[in-house]
């Protein structure tokens, strides 16, 4: 399949490595020429065991290729990938500035049926900001479709991850569309999940919101050790053991860090901030989420700064 | 190995079976005659699959005895269980008065060396306690150890949780006294912990409050997927595949209920504020789940119009499926609420309608079946997921409706199938389906 892949961050291009190892034609974009010039040369912006490797033996083969011109990787592509920064602002709402300016772009370029796949961490209703985003900036109407394919990879153990995936999520607005995305990861022979859009946004934050909730829960369960005279790390060993709550992620320490966590959790409480208000434009909201339910976020939130 | 079990609730019941079972010899004890008559009789004074079975077997090979008689049970065995209850009181503080009487009791019989264990949901700093009591009540002083050994059963499978737990929990003041225990669970072959008193107890209330955290979570984001048009069903399958959450207890509906979640979430909240520690998490957990029955009703509210006219059909009254405890159980805050708005209620449950007569107002009708609750209601509300529900005739129930709508505060059904019957439905989490 042609593939194009925007944004050359973690995400981006292990993706696009991955699925040119795979063996589809994969091109990634970036804004930033300098960056691309690095890659092309065979130097990673960022550190990531096997990557070099894989990105050099894909070039090599002619399946994997960087541009600065996103236009014309558009053109050439059936299914373009969305993969760039999602930010937090200061009061923990999520920066789709970069998602915004590349589904213009995506838009402009249009010129034939594309799937248009959001893989950036998004808040829900973030697929439909981007189909209507896409459909205002074509010239002429040309039919696509958008996906979201959140991903659930680790620094670290990126390309790892991303081969064995625990699982993949396919949010599509119907299943002709999902079995695009269901043939590009079929070698991969992973669990899949084949749901609506929405509910595929919500999966990612809500997965990472808890594995944040698992961490601060062990710390606050430490402050008690320490005032009780019990040891945290034999009580993580006796909740581990149970398998309806497993060992991982009951580490005692300093609380979550990271590029990830502190950013879910804050733009978790902010979707419901939104959700929950009468200003809460373009997002098709039936309801109006009762109260309350972001005080558990909240309080997250207050364990990641205080302990 | 001669074994005395104090209390003879759901813990002491079976964990005196289980060892007797195991080929020790064992006396359980209590202070309530009738009980203790009743048990000898072979009555079981609670339901749980396969007791009644285990006890009659043990008891007629001679292993298993009941007594009133604390005193000459504890001077005869070499290990002592308390079991007894450790209910909450109003400001969520653990009453351990039952677990210090036994303690004296325990202390003032005591001729020689014992082990005794607390088997109670006790918070940290208890097995302390009880060593103090033991110390200050014996007659004269007689060497003794007190261990935590905290237990996971639940209801409804508590026999099979005794044999096959996930792990046993040993808390014990040093490795000697810890084999005793190793020696009594060895039989069973399950992983064992064994760490000091204060990190077992720990162990127990941690485990519990996470898994109520889970719960509250799942509902928590039920609440966004509403408001944001998700289902939270397949967000639900989406985190439950990631091998570090695991889809266990991450069902969205109407809260937890029952004799432990609400109380140990309330007692580790309350331990932590001892030790001077605010557990705000914990007490987001425990907000989170009051609510949920408030907002059901506040959907029913809105979905009929004023309830002050209105019949609905309440199905499901025990705090979970097979079992009659009535504990806590999210059906009394539901029933609540819809009479307080007005709502005349029938009510319909396979086992628990006798236990609920006591803690529901007197004027909620109770029937022989869902039908005939559901008959002549303006709606249906499920609240506990019996699974007799899952193959209810749902055209039956459609006809003898006065409006066909329902509330599944348990999603139980699948709202493709609701809406081709004919039914306005309105679950948990997901898009409700409305009358077209």
């Amino acid at each position: 399949m042609n593939i194009c892949v925007v944004g050359t961050g973690y995400v981006g291009l292990v993706t696009g490595a991955v699925f040119a190892d795979l063996g589809n034609d994969v091109v990634c974009v970036d804004k930033i020429a300098a960056k691309i010039q690095s890659l092309q040369a065979g130097r990673m912006p960022i550190y990531e065991p096997g990557l070099e490797e894989m990105v050099a033996r894909n070039v090599g083969d002619g399946r994997l290729a960087f541009t600065i011109d996103l236009h014309a990787a558009v053109r050439q592509a059936d299914v373009v990938f969305i993969a760039v920064g999602t930010p937090s602002r200061d009061n923990g709402e999520t920066d789709l500035s970069q998602v915004e300016a590349v589904a213009v772009e995506i838009g402009v370029a249009m010129d034939r049926y594309k799937v248009v796949v959001n893989k950036s961490t998004v808040p829900v209703g973030t697929g439909e900001l981007v189909r209507e985003v896409i459909a205002r900036s074509q010239p002429r109407p040309v039919d696509f479709d958008v996906v979201s394919n959140p991903e659930f990879l680790r620094e670290g153990s990126a390309i790892e991850d991303t081969l064995r995936p625990d699982r993949i999520v396919i949010g599509a607005p119907n299943q002709q569309v999902a079995m695009t995305l269901v043939e590009l990861y079929a070698p991969l022979e992973r669990p899949m999940i084949i749901t609506d859009l929405p509910s595929a946004e919500v999966i990612k934050y809500a997965s990472n919101a808890f594995l944040a909730a698992k961490i601060s829960f062990i710390n606050a369960i430490a402050n008690i050790c320490e005032a009780g005279g019990a040891d945290v790390r034999q009580v993580m060993k006796g909740m581990g053991l149970d398998s309806r709550i497993g060992s991982a992620f009951l580490q005692a320490g300093l609380g979550y860090g990271g590029s990830c966590f502190p950013k879910d959790v804050d733009s978790l409480i902010h979707t419901r901030l939104r959700l929950g208000s009468p200003s809460g434009v373009r997002l098709a909201c039936g309801r109006r989420a009762p109260p309350r339910i972001w005080t558990f976020l909240s309080s997250l939130r207050s364990f990641s700064t205080s302990c | 190995m001669n074994i005395c079990v104090v209390g003879t609730g759901y813990v002491g019941l079976v964990t005196g079976a289980v060892f007797a079972d195991l080929g020790n010899d064992v006396v359980c004890v209590d202070k309530i005659a009738a009980k203790i008559q009743s048990l000898q009789a072979g009555r079981m004074p609670i339901y749980e699959p396969g007791l009644e079975e285990m006890v009659a077997r043990n008891v007629g090979d001679g292993r298993l005895a009941f007594t009133i008689d604390l005193h000459a049970a504890v001077r005869q065995a070499d290990v002592v269980f308390i079991a007894v209850g450790t209910p909450s009181r109003d400001n969520g503080e653990t009453d351990l008065s039952q677990v210090e009487a036994v303690a004296v009791e325990i202390g003032v019989a005591m001729d020689r060396y014992k082990v005794v264990v607390n088997k109670s949901t006790v918070p940290v700093g208890t097995g302390e306690l009880v060593r103090e009591v033991i110390a200050r009540s014996q007659p004269r002083p007689v060497d003794f150890d007190v261990v935590s050994n905290p237990e996971f059963l639940r209801e409804g499978s508590a026999i099979e949780d005794t044999l096959r737990p996930d792990r046993i929990v040993i808390g014990a003041p040093n490795q000697q006294v810890a084999m005793t225990l190793v020696e009594l669970y060895a039989p069973l072959e399950r992983p064992m912990i064994i760490t000091d008193l204060p990190s077992a107890e720990v162990i127990k209330y941690a485990s519990n409050a996470f898994l109520a955290a889970k719960i509250s979570f799942i509902n928590a984001i039920a609440n966004i997927c509403e408001a944001g048009g998700a289902d939270v069903r397949q967000v639900m399958k989406g985190m439950g595949l990631d091998s570090r959450i695991g889809s266990a207890f991450l069902q969205a509906g109407l809260g937890y209920g029952g004799s432990c979640f609400p109380k140990d979430v309330d007692s580790l909240i309350h331990t932590a504020a001892r030790l001077g520690y605010d557990f705000k998490l914990l007490k987001s957990v425990a907000e989170i789940n009051r609510e949920r029955a408030g907002l059901l009703v506040e959907a029913i509210r809105k979905a009929l119009g004023p309830l002050d006219d209105k019949i609905v059909a309440v199905l499901g009254l025990a705090f979970k499926p097979n079992t009659d405890d009535m504990r806590e159980a999210k059906s009394v805050e539901v029933i609540g609420a819809l009479r307080a708005a007005g709502a005349a209620v029938t009510a319909y449950d396979p086992v628990a309608t006798d236990n609920a007569r006591a803690l529901l107002p007197p004027d909620v009708v109770f029937c022989d079946s869902p039908y005939e609750a559901a008959d002549g209601a303006d709606a249906v509300v499920l609240v506990t997921e019996w699974n007799e529900f899952r193959f209810l005739n749902l055209e039956r129930l459609r006809a003898v409706l006065r409006r066909p709508v329902i509330f599944d505060g348990r999603n139980l059904w699948e709202p493709e199938r609701m809406r081709r019957l004919g039914f306005e439905y309105h679950s948990i989490g997901r898009k409700p389906v409305l009358p077209s």
